[in-house]
């Protein structure tokens, strides 16, 4: 699978290309800058991914020629929250921001342990996005739309704190209908 | 190329650390000096008769590096600004440069020291003897570290107390906007010393409050005095191991008690497993896919009457890449930056009025391509023989449940040994 990597400045980008890695057999995946984003090739890719970043997603205007493209689109975190302000939804500031912790939800049909690290939170999901699971005080942890092919997750997939977090790229790709 | 004369020669460590001192002493040696029973210990190093330099500046490519160390036989040692870092990462400043982003040196001979023996390596067989007999001839005693006097008037501060604590509050403010998840705060402590000697603080130091990475080293009219306890990033044979810090606890009364609380708070292990996280990020833009590991989460040690939490995070060098490629991808190390790495470098550019220097830059010892060593150069003062100016800094990770005076005491705690070094 042919995958581009969209980089956010972000500090976790190289874990999420390595779990990417170990999730997809046989995958190439290619990162590049957000900087760079507007000569990045998109037409042969297979699937796009928007990487976690600092700042809130009205920080980042360039990712018009992603959502065209017309390619299934993963976001984690901030790339999560792209997405859904895409949709029309919104993003504010989470009460007490979580980082570095873990916290437990249910979806797909188990518990998950995963990792948290946010301050923003999207507060309205975006026209069309099924929120796929929220946390028990009800922060939203994924969402997505299968018509539209795209899927977010809040939470930290690539995190050494999630336990197992090819899980969730399994899932994705489930859902975005790559596999 | 030249090949390189080695002898071994079996030391006591108290017998090499004399030697090396005697050497920094007589002759300008360059040192780094480890001590047994810490997570990072590494190989002692002394280098002499400097033959060949690398002063960075800001037109200094990695590739210049890699040129200098690669391209004659022989280690290379020396210190790689925090400054330096801000340019690799395209952090923009506007603050004056005090010094050379970075120096490395090659040396006529080298010596090592690990594990009860001393490898000397150098450009004639004569030197190699001649260094091997001086060695043996030292006696086998610590060297003499009598804590020199400090002048009563108080250092100056970058950021004293309000200005540190209202730095906190800023950072939290930035975390709470989402544009940093943790952040390093530091201040600069400045303070004429006339006459000082540096070597003995050093010395004396380390005496009194042994880490795993001392590191001695003239550059120009600098004297940088390295009191690290930290690793950054070691490579052996293309097995990295980076061994972030983060957590601190004051180490008073029970041990195993203190241990635990630090262990068992969420602030300080949070600290850490976003550290532990970025530095995973760091290593693996060279690291085999699959090979990036973390080991001995959240385990302790003792070091400046402190308990400090850290973890092991292992990789696999790329055979495509070598230790510099590495080097210098992750630098500056994460744990003195903060997460997102680069954003957090921007506003510690706005917050802090000083540059960090080599302070939170790397002592390193690059080998070869595939082997090297490197401390975060925190615990770290700069003495200027010229000015008689002894800078010397600290800093404390800022989270989002951070309390300012809280913080601004731990600082305190770290900058101690430099403070009030003959009251520690």
């Amino acid at each position: 699978m042919n995958i581009l990597l969209i980089d956010n400045d972000d500090s976790f980008t190289r874990n999420l290309e390595h779990l990417l890695a170990a999730s997809v057999p046989g995958a190439t995946i290619e990162v590049t800058p957000y900087a760079r984003l507007k000569d990045a090739d998109l037409e042969t890719r297979e699937l796009l991914v928007i990487s976690p970043g600092p700042g809130a997603p009205s920080e980042y205007l360039g990712y018009d020629r992603v959502f065209s493209a017309e390619k299934p689109i993963l976001g984690v975190c901030l790339g999560m929250q792209i997405i859904n302000e895409r949709f029309g939804g919104r993003t504010g500031r989470l009460h007490g921001c979580v980082h570095g912790k873990t916290d437990t939800l249910f979806m797909d049909g188990a518990e998950r342990v995963v990792a948290r690290y946010h301050s923003l939170h999207v507060t309205e999901p975006g026209a069309g996005l099924n929120v796929l699971a929220a946390n028990r005080d009800g922060i939203i942890m994924c969402l997505g739309s299968r018509t539209q092919r795209v899927i977010g997750c809040q939470f930290h997939p690539e995190s050494f704190l999630s336990r197992d977090g090819g899980w969730f790229i399994d899932f994705a790709l489930d859902y975005l209908g790559l596999r | 190329m030249t090949s390189l004369s080695t002898i071994s020669v079996s030391a006591s460590r108290k017998r090499f650390d004399r030697f090396g001192s005697e050497l920094a002493r007589t002759q300008g040696a360059d040192m780094l000096l480890s001590t047994d029973g810490f997570p990072a210990r590494t190989e002692s190093l002394v280098g002499v008769e400097p033959v060949a330099e690398l002063i960075f500046t800001d037109k200094t490519t990695p590739d210049d590096a890699k040129a200098f160390c690669f391209g004659t036989p022989g280690l290379s040692f020396g210190f790689i600004s925090y400054d330096y870092g801000m340019l690799l990462r395209g952090v923009v400043s506007a603050k004056k440069h005090g010094g050379p982003l970075g120096h490395l040196r090659k040396y006529a001979a080298t010596i090592e020291f690990d594990n009860g023996a001393a490898r000397i390596q150098a450009r004639s067989a004569s030197l190699a003897r001649d260094l091997a007999a001086a060695l043996e001839r030292t006696p086998n005693a610590d060297p003499a570290t009598a804590m020199p006097a400090f002048p009563e008037t108080p250092p100056a501060a970058s950021l004293d107390r309000a200005g540190y604590e209202a730095g906190v509050r800023e950072t939290l403010e930035r975390i709470l906007s989402g544009h940093t998840y943790q952040l390093n705060l530091s201040t600069r402590f400045s303070r004429r010393c006339p006459g000082l000697d540096p070597l003995a603080l050093l010395l004396a130091l380390r005496r009194r409050h042994p880490a795993p990475f001392y590191a001695w080293f003239s550059s120009g009219p600098k004297r940088i005095l390295s009191t690290s306890p930290e690793r950054f990033l070691r490579v052996s044979d293309g097995q990295i191991l980076s061994q972030p810090i983060k957590g601190t606890a004051r180490l008073e009364g029970d041990r195993t008690v203190a241990e635990n609380l630090l262990k068992d708070s969420d602030k300080e292990s949070a600290e850490l497993s976003m550290i532990v996280d970025l530095i995973r990020n760091d290593i693996s833009a060279n690291s085999e896919y699959g090979s990036v590991r973390v080991e001995n989460h959240k385990s302790v040690f003792a070091v400046d009457n402190l308990l400090q939490m850290y973890s092991d995070v292992r990789g696999t060098l790329r055979p495509d890449r070598d230790c510099l490629d590495l080097f210098f991808d992750a630098f500056p190390g994460g744990s003195i930056t903060g997460c997102p790495k680069k954003r957090s470098m921007e506003i510690i550019e706005e917050l802090e009025p000083h540059t960090r220097n080599v302070y939170c830059g790397a002592m390193a010892v690059i080998r070869d391509r595939r082997n090297m060593d490197s401390s975060i150069a925190i615990r770290t003062a700069i003495f200027d023989v010229e000015t008689e100016l002894l800078d010397f800094f600290a800093g404390s990770g800022i989270v989002v449940d951070s309390d300012p005076a809280r913080e601004y005491l731990e600082t305190l705690a770290k900058a101690e040994k430099f403070l009030s070094p003959e009251k520690t």
